[in-house]
């Protein structure tokens, strides 16, 4: 009886650490974690709640059918709006106040060379020109409609 | 059970002996089968992939740029979840791989062209492994594979340790300088989850990029696969990746 007692003592000490354990592992491990796979299940709610700044292509035909019409009938026909325009989200949301970007015409000599200036690791059959030799001081645009391009 | 005789002993406890070791033998092989031919996406609704066409990209840098406007990624010329990589290879042997600020700006002057042979532009971004070794080596769960296919890191978890970033062959992951956390392409998860497309395949001029879902086969990228020539990189690593490569070059790393 007296070597009895000895085990009652182990099981009280196991059961109170068992215990402990739960109560602090139940307020340390989120709510989710484990539901899907070892890790917070909410995270996967709060990642796709982060928020959007590139509007996506179907959002400016709408309103802009006729720059739509003109880009899908000429080779700039693979790319997005905001592919030149930028984020244009807020723009969609308050078309008067908020204007997406526009390259200005100082500048537009070097931004279309950012894909259009002759480099041997372009593909060849990419349409390519060397600005410095081409046309020099005349801004793109003037014999290039950017929205269908020739 | 009846008194056996030595020899029936022997008998029987030899059959069991070799049936246990064909166990053990079999079960990891059909494991392995499963692992290797069954495909992730098995019973998922939906799976992402990504494909780059190496031949359609022309180097701009757009979609480097357009991913760290849409995701707020620090400027710095040393933070990306996607940039741009010009391979140029010469003869006398000679490689040279280059990325400055990640392709955002363009690429210098090619030196000397006249000893060049090939030379071309590789987009790198997540690798969308199926055996990820950042999800492995993340001590507290706070990197995982989701449901769909993307990996993703938990900010409200990340303890800002950099196993994974270590454990990544791709050098895909950095440790954001504002958050202190793990952070790195999530193949725009906020976008495609509400039907648009990742930022840098929305901005790409050519088509180079694409996403789409594996679990469909009648899904562009699906139908794209099963077309044509690909790689993915570092396939030795066993990471398994669903980002796959065309007109891929064997020097790309």
């Amino acid at each position: 009886m007296k070597d009895f007692q000895h085990l009652l003592h182990v099981a009280a000490v196991f059961t109170v650490a068992i215990a402990a354990f739960l109560a602090i592992r139940h307020i340390v491990v989120p709510a989710s974690f484990g539901r899907l796979g070892h890790y917070r299940a909410d995270a996967v709610d709060e990642i796709k709640a982060l928020p959007v700044l590139y509007a996506g292509e179907r959002s400016c035909a709408p309103c802009h059918q006729e720059q739509t019409k003109d880009k899908s009938a000429g080779p700039h026909r693979t790319m997005a709006c905001e592919s030149c325009h930028g984020p244009a989200l807020t723009h969609e949301a308050k078309p008067k106040a908020v204007h997406p970007f526009r390259p200005k015409e100082a500048d537009i000599r070097t931004f279309c060379s950012a894909c259009h200036e002759r480099s041997l690791s372009r593909p060849r059959k990419f349409p390519q020109i060397e600005e410095r030799k081409h046309q020099t001081g005349a801004p793109c645009i003037m014999c290039h409609p950017p929205h269908r391009p020739k | 059970m009846k008194n056996l005789n030595r020899r029936q002993f022997l008998k029987f406890a030899s059959v069991t002996a070799l049936a246990a070791a064909l166990q053990t033998l079999v079960s990891p092989l059909a494991a392995a089968e499963k692992f290797f031919r069954e495909p992730p996406w098995k019973g998922k609704k939906k799976y992402w992939g990504f494909a780059v066409d190496i031949d359609k990209c022309i180097g701009c840098g757009r979609c480097a740029k357009a991913c760290k406007t849409e995701n707020d990624v620090p400027k710095e010329p040393f933070f990306f979840r996607t940039w741009v990589e010009r391979y140029i290879l010469r003869r006398p042997a000679g490689l040279e791989v280059t990325s400055p600020n990640g392709g955002i700006d363009g690429y210098p002057a090619l030196t000397s062209p006249e000893t060049i042979t090939k030379t071309f532009f590789v987009p790198k971004l997540c690798n969308l492994c199926d055996s990820p070794p950042c999800v492995q080596s993340c001590p507290v769960g706070a990197t995982f594979k989701s449901e769909d296919g993307v990996v993703l890191v938990d900010r409200k978890w990340c303890v800002g340790c950099r196993y994974c970033i270590q454990a990544c062959p791709y050098g895909v992951r950095y440790l954001h300088p504002v958050l202190h956390v793990a952070d790195k392409c999530t193949l725009c998860y906020h976008r495609i989850s509400r039907g648009l497309r990742p930022a840098c395949v929305e901005v790409c001029p050519t088509g180079a990029r694409m996403h789409g879902d594996l679990s469909d086969p009648n899904s562009p990228l699906s139908k794209l696969r099963d077309t044509s020539h690909y790689q993915t990189l570092k396939p030795h690593m066993g990471t398994r990746p669903n980002l796959v490569y065309l007109n891929m070059d064997q020097e790309v790393r």
